[in-house]
């Protein structure tokens, strides 16, 4: 029944499955890069003069072909539409028939590095779109490298001299950024670097959605993201604390470059070439910018910081220095700052070496001023509490607060910490008498507000016995 | 012996080893069962220690947050001692985000406040403190595996 | 000796003549299908064909009656199995390969985009097919007369096919792959929302062992794709075409399809042919007592299922096949980026079939992921116990109060869920008003469990103002298509990153 209903459909079923068939087919054995095959074998014919050249234009293979990489994990099937890369014919051709620029390949034969080991991109692809990878729907973690970037690849196996020497010079420059703009500051390499910013190990190789896209204005990959959140942090990550790299474009991708060189894999020794050498030891100068000009710039003048809701102290302020003795120095940068941003620098929690945090000091101490001030003579604290705790609410609690914690849109800083609690008594004594120049901390002796020494005495006496209240007041 | 116990019990011998050959056969099989179900439970897993070191105290001063990605776990110092709150979500096990106020899970907009405490969203229960103790080195430990009563810090500083 | 050679040559000779048709007789016994009585023949003793009658009924033939529901189902699943088997060639069920050997058919084996698509498509098409053919059912009312049970395989056939689903669906071990793994089995542990309320997970934790099953472990790992894939390509099949078997043998015994009491042929008797004059029985009535199940009255309204039924299977095969092909040529399969444990997606969204589901989970993960579509479940299984008027059976929605019923109940329906949605996504629910209320609250009292409660409210109300029980049960269906409808589609399209409310998706924060 219903004999002629069924005949038509199987009819026109079996007619629309046959040429879908057909066309599945077709699609099949007509893909993408056999007409770039096509079209780099007419090239090919059209350059090729002598017997042998022609001979091998004709017999390009337009089956698809890959490099296998066992050692680097790798496939990479870019030759199929990349198919010049070698041939010498090819020197003035357009992409992507184009033969590789400079002699890489004579030393990194693409039988044995492939193609993606330095450029990235989707070796398993066989279209250009997937394979470059560009595009975030084709949900592909690693995009091809940019070549502005490309030397972030070289970074795998050789060490950096070697590269300058070769004139792969950008990751070198890159790295002189890295240090001169305080990055490890707040961002540790290697278990090295202050704890305010996300550790940076491994993020050369981080995954796609690692990093947050939404605002990023170019190519939806890390290599922009990286490049633009230098530019404007919080444009990119809206509750960022990172404050803005003031850099020019060009210093901004040799600092994109040199971040991509900090990678979670490695190479497999056979491809490495590091040469083992002493480094050069890093001076004081060097040091300081490597991990305090982030926050205390040039630490001539003390600031109000808009994303920490604090007053970053000027350390090389010369009543700063002139109270503080070397070792009180060396304590603060070994110790930190409890309650603040301010992290112990010691070698096992932010990794300074005492040498490297010695050299800090020292050049640190370059900038303090000959003469001392008149000293206290105090070895204890001996005031008296209750009269200083009176002076402290007039005098000090506007800026330092009632308790004693400093904090969110209060221009002094904690009382409360292990640094007051441990420092020796003139160098409490004589802060509070002769100020701090360039901060909103004035002398409160005869040269300012003109309290007494005894004054002082007391009121510093009472400080160190603030107790710490619950948690910091928001 | 068989009359009596078919007086007593008004079933005849053949009922009774019917019932407890049926029985027997039930029991065991279910035995059989219980043994095959626990066969597919593990003994050993192929992933991270529940219980691992995270550092010694210096490295987490007070007044900061750490949040340890792999070990899915928030550090959090402050002046009362040291406390460790999962990451996990305990709605559907989702990675939470620190926010200003607390927390917030990507998966089905469960929020906690700094506590971990639930504010909005599905999740059933907050987020667990962790156990941290201190390690014979002086490393701190966190045990992911035992939950402590939420306000429990660890002193380690003044 | 030497004659009896000759002969032997000879005998071998003429058999090796004859090959072409005394294979063709030793496969069809009967001779070529000419006349009746050797068509029926065909059908009655060939392996393949015998699960079918002998002769069909008219009504069975009728388009309108199945739309060929069922049947397109049991293709796709043939379909799903064969390029499924084509796929484990190049398929490598290991954390460290899986993704890369799926990048790989779809780039470099012949037609494996392809495959991989029909796969997908068609095994994602049986879930549609089976819920539109249990609409069938259960609107012609075809689970009565002694096909009760099988609508309860029928329930546990569309079990399964969620889970194969479900299974396949993390094979890739892509981003979507790892965070389905990680929400379902989170699912899977959510019983001990209940646990933990009434505080023995310390001595019962059944939501940990079952995490713990799926898993092999406490997060997704390599453990969990062999687990999985053995699941998927071993236990649910099996389980599946085993539980397929027994539906067949009861569709068979229970004496074909479904048709109205009053049916009347639209062609004449004597073109029909027949051998059968009086009833027909599908029950041993010498050997075993009892009633025999559904004996026909109208034998004179069938057909030779030869070629009759075969050339509408056959035809319904072609264009199921025609039409997954197609789809299959225009729409990829999804493939995300590789697995990272560390990095959720945001949203992160289970496949579409279960967000529905995953709204409700979005309530409460119990309720959401157990309890409301367990009760789901055994409520769809209870129906044919429930309603047990047999009236009025294989005419679509019974009768005019019927269509009534499934309309008013569609609209009504329609609007207490949206209604529902609306409050929820507007103002909240319990801990957006009162943060200190107590979880066991808004794990008994939440969106889901009121829509269900209504659902079981509105459907006793029917039953009460219409004084049918299968009028319930239409409103009941019909309350339960309509809230997998709306919720998937909530789910799916106007819930985005965080799970909070878009209009569309391309009001989304791009991520």
């Amino acid at each position: 029944m219903y004999q002629r209903f069924y005949t038509a459909l199987l009819i026109v079923s079996s007619v629309a499955l046959f040429i879908f068939t057909l066309m599945a087919g077709y699609r099949e054995i007509t893909p993408d890069y056999k007409s770039y095959k096509s079209e780099y074998r007419d090239l090919f014919r059209s350059k090729a003069t002598g017997e042998f050249m022609k001979k091998k234009a004709e017999s390009i293979d337009f089956s698809v072909q890959q490099v296998y990489l066992g050692k680097l994990n790798r496939i990479d099937r870019c030759i199929n539409c990349h198919l010049g890369v070698e041939n010498p014919l090819m020197e003035d051709a357009e992409v992507p028939f184009k033969m590789h620029s400079g002699n890489y390949l004579e030393t990194h034969p693409v039988a044995e590095f492939g193609c993606t080991v330095c450029h990235y991109g989707q070796g398993r692809a066989t279209n250009a779109e997937d394979a470059h990878g560009t595009d975030r729907e084709t949900h592909w973690d690693w995009p091809i490298l940019p070549l502005k970037y490309i030397d972030s690849a070289c970074a795998q196996c050789h060490d950096q001299e070697m590269l300058a020497e070769n004139g792969a010079d950008r990751v070198l420059r890159g790295e002189k950024q890295f240090v001169e703009k305080g990055c490890r500051g707040c961002h540790k390499v290697n278990g090295i670097g202050g704890v305010l910013g996300k550790a940076l190990d491994g993020i050369g190789t981080q995954p796609r959605a690692y990093f947050p896209m939404r605002y990023v204005q170019g190519d939806k990959t890390a290599y922009t993201w990286l490049k633009e959140h230098f530019d404007d942090p919080r444009s990119i990550v809206p509750e960022s604390e990172m404050r803005i790299v003031l850099l020019k474009d060009e210093d901004a991708d040799l600092l994109t470059t040199y971040i991509l060189t900090i990678r979670a894999d490695e190479m497999p020794r056979d491809y490495r070439r590091i040469r083992t050498g002493t480094q050069e030891v890093p001076g004081g100068e060097e040091l300081y910018k490597m991990y305090c000009i982030a926050c205390h710039t040039t630490g001539k003048y003390s600031v109000y910081d808009e994303i920490f809701k604090r007053t970053i102290p000027a350390i090389m302020n010369p009543t700063f220095l002139r109270v503080a003795d070397d070792n009180q120095l060396r304590r603060f940068i070994e110790d930190g700052r409890a309650n603040t941003q301010m992290t112990d620098w010691k070698e096992d929690a932010a990794g300074l070496t005492d040498d490297e945090i010695g050299r800090i000091v020292e050049f640190l101490a370059k900038s303090r001023p000959a003469k001392r001030g008149k000293l206290f003579g105090r070895s204890i604290f001996d005031g008296d509490t209750a009269r200083g705790r009176d002076i402290y609410e007039t005098r000090c609690a506007l800026c330092h607060g009632e308790d004693g914690m400093g904090g969110k849109n209060r221009l002094g800083i904690s009382l409360v910490t292990p640094v007051v609690k441990e420092a020796d008594p003139e160098f409490l004594l004589q802060t509070v008498r002769d100020g701090r120049e360039g901060t909103p901390m004035i002398p409160f002796g005869s040269s300012g507000i003109n309290l007494s020494d005894q004054d002082i005495l007391d009121v510093v006496g009472y400080v160190r016995t603030i107790k710490p209240t619950a948690s910091p007041k928001e | 012996m068989s009359g009596e116990t078919q007086g007593k019990r008004k079933f005849s011998r053949r009922d009774f080893l019917g019932l407890a050959t049926i029985w027997a056969a039930v029991i065991s099989g279910f035995t059989v069962l219980a043994g095959v179900f626990r066969m597919t439970k593990a003994n050993v897993y192929y992933e991270d220690s529940k219980k691992f070191k995270i550092g010694k105290p210096e490295e987490f001063p007070i007044g900061t947050v750490k949040q340890l990605d792999e070990k899915r776990v928030f550090i959090f110092a402050s002046n009362d001692g040291l406390h460790a709150i999962t990451s996990v979500c305990t709605h559907l096990g989702c990675i939470v985000a620190a926010t200003d106020w607390g927390f917030q899970c990507p998966c089905h907009g469960s929020q906690f406040n700094s506590d971990g405490k639930v504010i909005a969203g599905p999740a059933p229960r907050p987020l667990p403190w962790l156990e941290v103790s201190r390690h014979v080195d002086g490393n701190l430990m966190v045990d992911a595996s035992k939950e402590v009563k939420p306000g429990t810090k660890v002193k380690i500083y003044l | 000796m030497e004659n009896s050679k000759e002969t032997g040559i000879k005998k071998l000779l003429e058999n090796i003549k004859k090959l072409k048709s005394s294979m063709a007789a030793s496969y069809i016994r009967e001779g070529k299908p000419e006349s009746d009585m050797s068509r029926a023949a065909v059908m009655f003793n060939n392996f393949f064909l015998h699960f079918q009658g002998v002769k069909t009924h008219l009504n069975t033939l009728r388009p309108t009656y199945t739309f060929g529901l069922g049947l397109i189902a049991l293709f796709l699943l043939v379909f799903t199995t064969i390029s499924g088997f084509l796929l484990m060639i190049y398929y490598n069920p290991s954390i460290e390969h899986a993704y890369n050997t799926v990048k790989d058919i779809r780039y470099v084996v012949f037609g494996g985009d392809l495959t991989r698509n029909i796969h997908k498509w068609a095994g994602e098409g049986m879930l549609i097919f089976v819920i539109l053919h249990m609409a069938r059912v259960l609107y012609t009312g075809s689970y009565k007369r002694g096909r009760e049970f099988n609508w309860v395989i029928g329930i546990v056939l569309l079990s399964l096919t969620f889970v194969l689903n479900f299974t396949g669906y993390l094979l890739p071990w892509d981003q979507l792959s790892y965070w389905a793994l990680v929400i379902g089995s989170n699912i899977a542990q959510s019983p001990k929302e209940i646990t933990d309320i009434l505080g023995i997970t310390k001595f019962f934790d059944i939501g940990g062992f079952q995490k713990e099953l799926l898993l092999g472990g406490t997060i997704p790992g390599k453990e969990t794709l062999t687990r999985v894939y053995f699941l998927h390509i071993m236990l649910l099949p099996l389980f599946l075409f085993t539980f397929l078997g027994a539906h067949f043998w009861r569709v068979r015994k229970d004496g074909g399809l479904t048709k109205p009491d009053d049916f009347v042929p639209s062609i004449s008797p004597e073109k029909m042919g027949g051998i059968f004059t009086t009833h027909k029985t599908y029950g041993l009535m010498a050997l075993a007592r009892g009633k025999t199940p559904a004996v026909d009255r109208d034998v004179e309204n069938t057909v030779l299922s030869w070629p009759h039924l075969l050339r509408a299977e056959t035809a319904v095969f072609m264009l199921t096949l025609a039409g997954v092909l197609i789809y299959s040529y225009f729409v990829s399969a999804p493939l995300k980026e590789l697995a990272a444990p560390l990095i959720p997606e945001n949203p992160a969204k289970a496949p579409w079939y279960f967000l529905g589901l995953q709204e409700l989970v979005s309530y409460s993960a119990f309720m959401g992921g157990i309890a409301l579509p367990s009760l789901a479940l055994l409520g769809l299984g209870l129906i044919p116990y429930l309603d047990r008027e047999q009236d009025h059976v294989g005419v679509w929605f019974s009768s005019r109060q019927g269509l009534y019923v499934t309309i008013t109940s569609f609209i009504v329906g329609t609007a207490v869920l949206i209604g529902i949605l609306v409050i929820v996504i507007n103002f909240g629910w319990f801990r957006n008003w009162w943060p200190d209320v107590p979880q066991v609250l808004i794990t008994l009292v939440n969106p889901g469990t009121i829509w269900v409660a209504f659902t079981i409210a509105w459907s006793v109300l029917v039953i009460n103002r219409t004084d049918s029980t299968r009028m319930g049960a239409l409103a009941l269906f019909t309350l339960f298509l309509l809230s997998f409808l709306i919720l998937t589609y909530v789910g799916t399209e106007l819930r985005g990153p965080n799970w909070e409310f878009y209009w569309s998706r391309s009001q989304w924060p791009v991520h």
